[in-house]
């Protein structure tokens, strides 16, 4: 295993030499700069062979509950690269950029559509950008209408990013447990709700997979509090065309783009957020907003009630463009995503329930959530490691916390039959294996290098290369 | 030094006159796994018992440590910064956590004797 | 065109298996519900989207840029973007099961290491958003570091980067001071700075380190790493800045790359994911995400930072673009670029401009122009031309990267007269 450092070599060379003299004082210039020279056929072949080391959707199935890895459209990828889209500069005047403006314009009209809200800013770089903005905004809604909320009810399912997110913004959490069928307890929200409390953050469909059944007494009990309902919508892919978020009571909500409008994940990134808003919350969001007049569009910098700016220009174009073109690929049919979504989701979940501990006995949405805490002689994380030797991909495991053992598995509607029939075959035989032949599995996966001691990496990090 | 005594999240006291030592049990290493990390509190500040003051790290998890005692932060355990495993290899001796100076004395006969905590331990194993 | 496989009779058989008779009896009672199709446009084909987006593409104009002011025009080699295509990055998922993403690990992990080695900080995380919300978080570290609440912010800070400064600092009751004493939590300032100018940070660090605050540097074009002292060797503790400069497309101001990089005493406090290098008990070495116990899926509300997603493609194509220039190319980039804005400046300064910075300058510079700012804007537009940054009636800032020839510097030049 090589590292880029360890490349001595004669770089290729891609721009023009300048012998040019650097007229600035030994105080401020470098003395020397610590960095390979590789060429470019073996810059090629390491991060070719790095590539191969690595696992995508474009590998095998990767089911990771609440990520929505389906199948991410080539075309869009050329799209964004287009000329016009790629090299234009954001200090490029509004004028000459029309098109990368129309581009998000309709983007904003086609969540406003897909979402019921009144209006969208796309400036978030990630779902968890925009829960801090719409936090941010809620504070400041209740601060021009001198009231002092300083709580936020969360259920116990929730994505780590709401209470981190609350915690930011100074505000306090306050966590509501989930009942017997996997709702947010109804009971326990009443408790709680007071003239005090700012929003209730709900993930619907929740992280169990599972569509809130109490959501509309929530909804009811939070507004006659006067709080704010906040939609986490990681989990969108499992309404698209089916329910709007706006009509289900909610006053805010952020979309994940690299989710549900399958613009990849690129190993961790990036991803792009949007937070959609109903009117009354409009003039809050982030500077400049975008306007048509005629036909022409322009940025609007003057919004005196808006929180400020969360990136340092428009947000994630090149993601919003990808978006743009899985909406128009899918236009007005686009609630075939989700009825598919659901159905994988289902026929998954009824290919196993039998070998696994089922927490919430109900029909799941999109995703669905699974224990092996009936399994002997293994656990959760032996389990994902021997899907590793079948060639798939794990589901995301021990999350929510609120299960025991848990994987929580999202297919995708991309999937096909054929594809779910195996890797239910792999979680059954995993299962048996375990039984009867525990071994294989807790060594698993079998390859190089396997299960790395991340005890020594946290206890002893080493997080960089340094020359000798 | 008195006995070593227990809260119900997990600490243990010993006293030696006004001052405190507060590690945390066998039992709360084993459950957290090897730890990897430790946030100390400042010296000379306040917590009043049940407060968070500090925070152990493992590779998956993250728990806070509860103050066990009304009372001021005297000493930590600096050792831990470089060698946090000390407290899964030795939880009660050189895995020691902080020195309190504490305020309220009394609060210590309300806290569970060793006995008393093992069969609180083996009565919410389930 | 039609993403989902299924047959309609894979469809009869899955509801079979499930016992259904129907996908909306899966969805059951859930309400409300829309009972029309969404008010969007027909689907479209391939070729039909292929004309659409390539239609909207036209209606933008690329002229040749002399701009900067936190996005800059650097050349990419084709190398970059052909391997970040690769499926097996490109639609990979955050490596949390490590054994099946030692490509990404490895790869984030020189990522890291390449930024220490330009910065002389000894880590660095994985990336962040971009250089403005690197910012945000490093005086939010810094702030939970010194338990201090109060922002002092050098003058020449890139003003979309003071925006959303600000916009975190609001959210977090943290304030903005103008003097530097026992309050403050950090010394922030941007070098080179928004003008252009190259500072000698020396007696600010000590007046921060004085008064126990921590010093920010920050860096919107990091190519002047390549020829200048790296932050380290003048006392920075901590240093962020956007990583666009590396082999990453201007598209309209995103996706970019933030950096954040410390000196050692703050690395548990960092936000964001990290990588580290171990082994596995046979002695085979790899990589995992560590210290994850300081992210917000594990601490939750006692998480400094609510981060997720970092910018990992991107990471990897800065990675990759510094592997394929070198460290000759480089400093080949960076001497190119300050030769060209040097050579620019000395023209327009014998053509009745007048150059602003008070000594040293890297690829950026400020000019009092000889009539107001904006004519000399749109007069240089007509020639395809975006000047600089208007800043104010008689101001603007110029950059020049090696894409500006000295033919592209005539143009300009003429385009004057």
């Amino acid at each position: 295993m090589k590292l880029i450092f360890e490349y001595d070599q004669q770089p290729t060379g891609h721009v023009e030499q300048i012998q040019a003299q650097l007229d600035l004082p030994k105080e401020l210039k470098r003395e020397n700069l610590p960095l390979p020279n590789v060429n470019e056929i073996d810059v090629v072949r390491h991060y070719t062979k790095l590539s191969k080391k690595n696992f995508g959707i474009d590998n095998n199935l990767y089911p990771l509950g609440s990520c929505t890895m389906k199948y991410n459209p080539k075309v869009s990828e050329e799209l964004a690269r287009l000329k016009g889209f790629a090299s234009i500069h954001p200090h490029s005047p509004v004028k000459y950029s029309q098109g990368s403006l129309e581009v998000v314009w309709e983007l904003q009209e086609a969540l406003k559509e897909i979402t019921g809200m009144d209006d969208v800013s796309i400036q978030p770089a990630a779902g968890s950008q925009c829960e801090l903005l719409g936090i941010m905004i809620a504070k400041r809604h209740f601060e021009d209408k001198n009231e002092k909320r300083t709580k936020v009810i969360i259920p116990d399912s929730s994505h780590g990013t709401n209470p981190a997110s609350v915690a930011m913004c100074k505000l306090d959490t306050i966590t509501v447990r989930s009942d017997a069928r996997g709702n947010m307890d109804f009971n326990e929200v009443k408790k709680q709700i007071g003239p005090d409390v700012a929003l209730v953050m709900v993930t619907n469909p929740n992280t169990l997979g599972l569509y809130e059944e109490n959501l509309l007494e929530i909804k009811d009990l939070a507004h006659k509090n006067g709080t704010l309902m906040y939609c986490d919508g990681a989990n969108m892919n499992a309404l698209l065309g089916i329910s709007r978020p706006k009509e289900q009571g909610f006053d805010m909500m952020h979309l994940n783009l690299h989710k549900t409008f399958a613009t990849p994940h690129g190993g961790g990134g990036p991803g792009a957020g949007a937070l959609a808003v109903r009117s009354f919350l409009s003039d809050y969001l982030p500077v400049p907003r975008i306007t048509k007049e005629n036909d022409l569009f322009n940025l609007d910098y003057k919004k005196e009630k808006s929180v400020g700016k969360v990136h340092s220009f428009y947000g994630h174009f090149g993601i919003l463009v990808r978006a743009l073109c899985y909406i128009r690929i899918w236009g007005n049919q686009i609630r075939n995503v989700s009825e598919s979504a659901v159905l994988n989701a289902n026929y998954l979940f009824a290919k196993i329930r039998n070998h696994y501990h089922v927490p919430y006995d109900r029909r799941c949405a999109h995703e669905f959530v699974v224990s092996a805490k009936n399994i002997p002689n293994g656990g959760t994380v032996d389990i994902a490691k021997r899907i590793l030797d079948y060639g798939f991909h794990p589901p995301t495991i021990y999350f929510p916390l609120i299960v025991e053992e848990a994987l929580m598995i999202e297919p995708t509607e991309t999937e096909s039959k054929e594809t779910l029939d195996k890797y239910a075959e792999v979680l059954v035989k995993i299962a048996a294996e375990l039984r009867e032949k525990p071994e294989i599995v807790k060594e698993a996966p079998h390859t190089e290098p396997s299960r790395l001691d991340e005890v020594k990496a946290a206890r002893q990090p080493n997080l960089r290369w340094s020359p000798q | 030094m008195t006995e070593r005594r227990f809260t119900q999240d997990h600490e243990w006291v010993e006293l030696s006159g006004d001052v405190a030592t507060v590690g945390i049990s066998n039992f709360a290493q084993d459950q957290l796994g090897d730890i990897v990390s430790i946030e100390f509190p400042e010296i000379n500040s306040k917590f009043k018992q049940k407060d968070a003051m500090a925070i152990v790290d493992s590779v998956k998890a993250s728990s806070d440590i509860y103050c066990p005692m009304d009372g001021t932060v005297i000493e930590v355990n600096e050792k831990l910064e470089e060698h946090p495993e000390l407290i899964n290899k030795s939880p009660y001796d050189e895995g020691w956590i902080l020195k309190l100076n504490v305020s309220n004395i009394a609060q210590f006969d309300n806290l569970m004797t060793q006995e008393q905590y093992e069969k609180f331990v083996g009565e919410n194993k389930g | 065109m039609n993403y989902i496989p299924h047959t309609k009779e894979d469809i009869t058989q899955m509801l079979k298996e499930i016992g259904a008779s129907s996908v909306d009896e899966l969805i059951g009672d859930f309400k409300p519900r829309i009972t029309s199709p969404l008010k969007l446009p027909e689907p479209m084909n391939e070729m039909q989207l292929v004309s659409y987006l390539s239609g909207l593409a036209e209606k933008n104009k690329i002229f040749k840029y002399f701009v900067g002011g936190g996005a800059y025009d650097h050349y990419s080699p084709a190398v970059v973007d052909h391997l970040i295509k690769r499926g097996e990055f490109m639609t990979s998922y955050t490596p949390y099961q490590p054994e099946a993403s030692q490509g990404m690990l490895q790869a984030m992990y020189e990522f890291q290491s390449f930024i220490c080695l330009l910065t002389g900080m000894d880590v660095s995380n994985a990336s962040l958003y971009d250089g403005a919300s690197a910012l945000a978080e490093a005086v939010l570290l810094s702030s939970s570091y010194t338990k201090k609440r109060q922002v002092f912010v050098d003058d020449g800070l890139n003003p979309n980067y003071y925006e959303v400064l600000k916009t975190y600092c609001n959210g977090s009751d943290l304030e903005f001071t103008n003097k530097i004493d026992e309050n403050t939590c950090c010394v922030i300032s941007q070098n080179p700075d928004f003008y252009g100018n190259i500072k000698d940070l020396r007696p600010l660090v000590e007046k921060a380190h004085s008064n126990k605050a921590l010093f920010i540097t920050c860096i919107n074009e990091p190519t002047s790493l390549a020829l200048l002292k790296p932050p380290r060797e003048y006392g920075s503790d901590i240093v962020v800045g956007e990583g666009q400069s590396f082999g990453i497309p201007l598209s309209y101001g995103g996706p970019y790359l933030g950096f954040l990089a410390v000196k050692k005493f703050l690395l548990k406090k960092i936000p964001g994911r990290i990588v580290g290098m171990t082994e596995d008990k046979s002695g085979n070495k790899g990589f995992v995400l560590t210290l994850q116990a300081r992210e917000q899926y594990i601490r939750r509300e006692r998480a400094t930072s609510n981060i997720t997603t970092n910018q990992a493609l991107l990471a990897l194509a800065a990675t990759i673009y510094l592997a394929t220039v070198g460290r000759k190319g480089l400093v080949d980039v960076a001497k190119n670029s300050y030769y060209k804005a040097h050579l620019l400046a000395e023209k327009l300064q014998k053509n009745g401009f007048e150059v602003l910075n008070e000594k040293y300058f890297y690829n950026e510079f400020c000019v009092k122009t000889p009539r107001p700012a904006s004519e000399i804007f749109s007069q240089l537009l007509e020639q395809k031309i975006v000047g600089g940054l208007v800043v104010d009636d008689n101001r603007m800032i110029v950059c020049c990267t090696e894409k500006n020839s000295t033919a592209d510097i005539d143009s300009y030049m003429e385009a004057l007269k």
